[in-house]
């Protein structure tokens, strides 16, 4: 090493001759000596003569050199002389050897601080370097045999293997990362590098892979599958994480390679819970443990890495899940703290603003939380009032208020539910006096004396309205008290006050900035908004001041806020609901077109999109300004712009009466649209009525069924009474002499056994009693002929009308029965038919739905009116169904009614029945009475001497009531 | 304390041949829809997905290569450090099918030796188009010793059997201790991961030991 100082330290001074000679020797002794010792001292030389003499030695010596790589694989030593040789003629930088050379003997790290060297040395020695390094790789071979020579595990040849490649991709990246990528794993044995435990190696392994993956996706890739992420983030905790040196600030360069616009990377690295690795990084707090240069670089290296997983340009859905991550595992909230925390340096925390700012953009989640955070102050403050503070505070440096306006602005991204809690501080209603608000400290700013401020604050309450209709209109309703005596003023009115009469303030900053601030707010605020338009309007100087602002010829520096004014007046015309009388659309554009001319307004609206500052604020949400005198865009004003601009040339441009027609069309397409939307409404509602109808024919079809068997159960009752009715009639028809059976008394006639029985028993007891009628006759005349006594006859008669009726009741149920069969069957056909119906409806209100077209509305309508008709036809028939139902139900009630008239008359017959059971008792005493009396004449009769003849059972009966109980059958 | 283990496999779906779907069987295996228009993959592109063996939580961490040729060297430098392959052909193309003994050759040249391969003809929906019958693939991986499948990205079917058996496949290698799970170049990374916190997964070479023990 103290050799390498000596040799150094001179200029090179061009080739000497003596130099050239000397090299020229060595390289004959590298070639053709066979002895190794030889070789060595040889390439030893050279490598000492590689600085001074660089072109010479790479000129003359750098075939020689690879050959011994490839011979001389053996010996390390040469072997490590060769490619320090080698390193030294490809390497660039000069400084770094200088630097390295004086601290040889303990070389921590690689590390290259680039330290400028007059431009055009510095590009002569990039020239040869280059040079070099074409020659070296136009032998893809060297590339592969270098690789191979990394995997020799001797630390003199590992090292300066690993220097040289660095060195060569420095000078030919592109070139070598390709030769490197088909070379078979090339790319994975050079991540061993990174678990090699001499810490030197470790380390320009990294400055190594750090070149390798410099805009090579698919190097980065294999470099992440290599496991790239865990080893990296050992090393970092290893090395004391943001405490840490040179190393984690190199770690985290090559994390942030890998990740940067490489969305497989990052999916990865989130799916690997790597991002839960991140948290323990930013446990930086209040401890106040210093903060040093290197603590700073690596703490925004961090910051960094965390932006490029979330930020605004990769895919809203990989945004959304790394944000999610950041809050669960925590991440967000310790940010939190670094923001609150004090002693933090400004350009960390200026960083921390927008990293904050990227976590929480877009994700409700995170802005919630962020909603949530409060400064630990007393009393505590929310941070984003604190915040707020900051940014329309004049003494913060402009990097921090431009990060503040940015996090506001991703606070209020997307998120209608902060956006209403901001504008709600300004409202009468609920504005709070005692504690500072984010509105009043929004008001303070928009009306200081500091253009910035004005800016600013106007930009943050644009956000707060970005495509939100209420919080527009809520907006309206600010007053503010300007000065004693006088009333209240809009906001509105003020911020157009400010722009077209002039603060008397005496304005610090550019003029200019503070309009183009104040011209955006009210542009975002009356855009897509006519109350707004219409309060703006209606105030008779606001358009006056913008026409003359328009049409003036002002210089340089006001052609913006020329080009806001005619926007502004353009949204007055393409956002205007004709309310005003004076300044309907048609009388401003007459205005423009007297006053400006169309195609000088177009030309002054065009001043906003052709302005050098507006391009680079289209391209990042974030508001990044080299100075506070460029801050004039902001990139959702851009957003709107350029959707207007072409609108309002176009609604310029038309004439009125082509404006009509444009409106006629857009009339009449909206509308076809409404009507498309009535009848598609019409038929939906159609399509619930026949459901409905649906459902109450099959509840009717259901109940009929029922009727149906109750109707039919009845009938089977009526034909069972029917038949007790006629064995009862039967029986009671006979006369017939009394059995000796026992007699029930009979609770329903329903069952058959019973009918028999009954009938059996009146049959027989109709027989007796036809028995006994005929004995009574014959006893009667034996006694009318013996006494000459008269009894009247007894007769029984039948029961007349009643079975006949009932009878003819039964068949005109059946024929209900009938009738409602069919009515049930036309009821079922009606469905089917109705269910087509709905059927088709359904499909037409399809085809509608894909139709816009005129015809097909017409043809539409027809169909449409046909349905109304049928619908309105089958609640008709549905309605006449109802009806019949109606009637048989009551047909039904009126049949039970006769059931139950024809249960009562057979409870009447079974009495008549046990009744005459008793007369025929009677009788039987009767009889009994005569016999004996018939004994009695008989004996008298013998006594007066009289020949009679002998007679056997003979019984008493009273004639007389048998008589009467007949007769009241009869009645029946 | 108990503690489960997560698992991290890498598994890289693999083919010569371009637009055989492999992508598509990724996309559907990772957010379960289909993608009718041809994305060509460049390079190689990264997905992942949580499944559950056994009980245990396995993240399988799939590396999804690009099917054309120039790409081939890159896609290489995946084959080492994967846990298992799918080797994916489409049946209504006889070319994909014919060539698979060149690349099972270089996937097995290129791959640790214990590698699970599952063998996939893809695009089974499309049946009226098929030029290789199933019986085909069956006898295939018969004589290679691979497992076989065949699947439909576009109907999903068969697409969760073929990377759930795969790990499962793995995960009983694992199990018999074929597999070194402390030797990352496996493609199998092992961490503890306690219920209660969300603590972040401590590395394979970071001195776990081995095989779903606890602590
Ligand atoms: N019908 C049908 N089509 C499929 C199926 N899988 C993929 N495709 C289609 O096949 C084409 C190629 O699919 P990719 O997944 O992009 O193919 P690849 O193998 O990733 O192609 P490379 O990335 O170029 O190697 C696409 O158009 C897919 O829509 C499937 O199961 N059925
Ligand atoms: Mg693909």
């Amino acid at each position: 090493m103290n050799f390498i100082r000596g040799v150094i330290g001179g200029q090179p001074a061009g080739a000497q001759p003596s130099g050239v000679e000397t090299i020229q020797k060595l390289c004959d002794r590298v070639a053709s000596s066979t002895l190794l010792e030889d070789r060595r001292d040889a390439v030893r030389a050279l490598k000492s003569l590689s600085k001074k003499y660089r072109m010479e030695v790479g000129t003359q010596a750098m075939e020689h050199l690879i050959r011994i790589l490839q011979t001389d694989r053996s010996d390390s030593e040469i072997l490590g002389y060769a490619l320090d040789t080698l390193y030294n003629i490809i390497c660039n930088d000069e400084d770094e050897e200088q630097d390295e050379s004086e601290d040889a003997a303990a070389p921590v790290s690689g590390k290259t601080k680039s330290v400028s060297a007059p431009e055009d040395t510095q590009r002569k020695q990039d020239d040869i370097g280059s040079q070099f390094t074409e020659r070296f790789i136009q032998e893809p071979e060297n590339v592969t045999l270098l690789l191979s020579l990394l995997e020799e595990f001797d630390f003199h040849v590992r090292w300066p293997g690993v220097k040289l490649l660095t060195a060569l991709l420095k000078c030919q990246c592109t070139q070598l990362q390709g030769v490197i990528l088909v070379s078979p794993m090339g790319v994975s044995r050079l991540m061993d590098l990174l678990a090699d435990s001499r810490e030197v190696i470790r380390n320009d392994g990294l400055l190594l892979l750090q070149q390798l993956t410099k805009g090579n996706a698919a190097i980065q890739k294999i470099v992440a599958f290599e496991n790239a992420f865990e080893r990296l983030l050992d090393i970092m905790a290893e090395e004391g994480s943001s405490d840490g040196g040179i190393v984690v600030e190199d770690c985290l360069l090559l994390l942030l390679t890998l990740l940067k616009n490489n969305s497989s990377n990052q999916n990865f690295f989130k799916e690997g819970s790597y991002i839960q690795r991140m948290k323990p990084w930013f446990e930086v707090g209040d401890d106040n443990s210093g903060w040093s240069a290197q603590k700073v670089t690596n703490l925004h290296l961090m910051l960094q890495l965390v932006r490029v997983l979330v930020s605004p340009v990769n895919s809203p859905g990989a945004t959304a899940s790394c944000q999610k991550t950041m809050f669960q595992c925590g991440l967000l909230q310790q940010l939190c703290t670094i923001l609150m925390a004090t002693g933090v340096p400004a350009d960390i925390l200026t960083e921390t603003i927008n990293t904050v700012s990227e976590v929480i953009r877009g994700s409700q989640v995170n802005q919630d939380y962020f909603a949530s955070v409060n400064a630990p102050s007393n009393p505590p403050r929310p941070a984003i009032v604190v915040l707020l503070m900051s940014m329309v505070n004049e003494r913060q440096p402009f990097v921090l208020r431009c990060a503040v306006l940015y996090c506001f602005q991703c606070f209020l991204y997307k998120n209608q539910k902060g956006q209403s809690e901001i504008v709600a501080t300004l409202l009468p209603s609920t504005i709070d006096a005692n504690s500072i608000s984010a509105g009043q400290l929004l008001c303070g700013g928009l009306f200081s004396a500091d253009s910035l401020s004005n800016w600013c604050a106007a930009v943050a309450l644009g956000h707060a309205l970005q495509d939100n209709l209420t919080q527009k209109e809520q907006l309206l309703r600010v007053q503010l008290a300007t000065s004693l005596g006088k009333p209240p003023v809009s906001l509105l009115q003020q911020c157009t006050n400010i722009l077209s009469q002039g603060d008397k303030l005496s304005r610090r900053g550019s003029r200019v900035q503070a309009r183009v601030g104040l011209l955006m707010l009210l542009c975002t605020w009356m855009s897509n908004c006519p109350i707004a338009v219409t309060h703006f309007l209606h105030n008779q100087d606001n358009v006056p001041f913008l026409t003359a602002q328009i049409s003036e010829n002002l210089g340089e520096d006001e052609r913006l806020v020329q080009g806001l004014c005619a926007l502004l007046l353009g949204i007055c015309i393409y956002y205007n609901d004709n309310s005003l009388e004076n300044y309907t659309r048609e009388k401003l554009k007459q205005l423009v077109e007297k006053r400006i001319g169309k195609e000088n307004f177009v030309e002054k609206l065009g001043f906003i999109t052709k302005h050098e500052l507006y391009s680079r604020a289209a391209q990042k949400p974030q508001p990044t300004f080299s100075t506070p005198e460029h801050m004039l865009f902001d990139h959702e004003f851009t957003r709107l712009v350029k959707e207007l601009e072409g609108i309002i040339t176009k609604a310029v441009h038309k004439s009125s009466e082509e404006e009509k027609k444009e409106e006629e069309v857009k009339k009449s397409l909206e509308q076809h649209d409404s009507i498309v939307t009535q009848y598609k409404e019409l038929i939906r509602e159609q399509d619930v009525q026949l459901n409905e109808l649906k459902d109450q024919v099959a509840l009717l079809t259901a109940h009929q069924e029922q009727m149906q068997t109750t109707i039919t159960q009845q009938l089977s009752q009526i034909q069972q009474h029917k038949d007790q009715y006629n064995i009862l009639k039967l029986k009671l028809g006979k006369d017939g002499v009394v059995s000796g059976q026992a007699e029930e008394a009979h609770e329903n006639g329903l069952q058959l056994e019973e009918f028999t029985l009954l009938r059996d028993e009146l049959e027989e007891l109709r027989r007796q009693h036809a028995q006994l009628q005929t004995q009574v006759t014959e006893k009667d005349t034996l006694i009318t002929s013996l006494k000459t006594e008269g009894l009247r006859p007894v007769e029984g008669s039948g029961i007349a009308s009643g079975p006949t009726e009932l009878l003819k009741e039964v068949e005109a149920l059946r024929e209900q029965v009938q009738n409602q069969e069919v009515e049930i069957a036309n009821l079922h056909s009606d469905r089917q038919e109705l269910q087509r119906r709905a059927d088709t409806v359904v499909s037409s209100a399809v085809s509608v739905g894909e139709a816009g077209s005129v015809s097909q509305v017409a043809e539409l309508e027809s169909r449409l009116s046909a349905q109304t008709a049928e619908t309105h036809r089958l609640q008709e028939e549905l309605r006449g169904l109802s009806e019949v139902k109606a009637a048989l139900e009551k047909e039904l009630a009126s049949a039970t009614s006769t059931v139950a008239i024809l249960q009562a008359e057979k409870s009447r017959l079974q009495q008549d029945v046990s009744e005459s059971k008793k007369e025929q008792d009677d009788l039987l005493m009767l009889l009994a009475d005569q016999d004996q009396k018939i004994l009695t004449l008989k004996h008298k009769l013998k006594d007066l001497g009289e020949m009679v003849e002998d007679e056997d059972d003979l019984d008493a009966r009273d004639p007389s009531e048998e008589d009467e109980e007949e007769e009241e059958d009869d009645d029946e | 304390f108990v503690a489960f283990y997560i698992l991290q496999y890498y598994i890289t779906v693999i083919l010569k041949f371009a637009s055989v779907g492999k992508s598509c069987l990724l996309l559907q295996f990772t957010d379960k829809r289909f993608q009718p228009v041809h994305d060509l993959t460049i390079g190689v592109e990264f997905g992942a997905r949580m499944i559950t063996i056994d009980g245990k939580q396995i993240k399988l961490q799939i590396w999804d290569t690009a099917g054309q040729e120039s790409f081939r060297s890159i896609t290489r430098s995946y084959y080492r450090g994967a846990a298992g392959a799918l080797l994916v052909y489409d049946i209504t193309r006889r070319d994909t099918f014919n060539h698979l003994t060149t690349w099972l050759e270089d996937a097995r040249q290129h791959s640790n030796s214990n590698m699970v391969i599952m063998l996939i003809g893809n695009k089974s929906d499309l049946e009226s188009r098929r030029e290789v019958k199933k019986e085909e693939g069956e006898a295939f991986a018969r004589e290679h010793g691979l497992i076989f499948m065949e699947t439909s990205a576009k109907t999903a079917s068969n697409v969760e059997e073929a990377f759930i058996n795969t790990a499962k496949e793995i995960y009983e290698k694992i199990q018999e201790g074929v597999f070194d799970i402390n030797n990352e170049a496996n493609g199998i990374k092992i961490g503890p991961q306690h219920a209660a916190t969300n603590s972040s997964l401590a590395g394979g070479q970071g001195g776990q030991q081995a095989g779903g023990g606890c602590c």
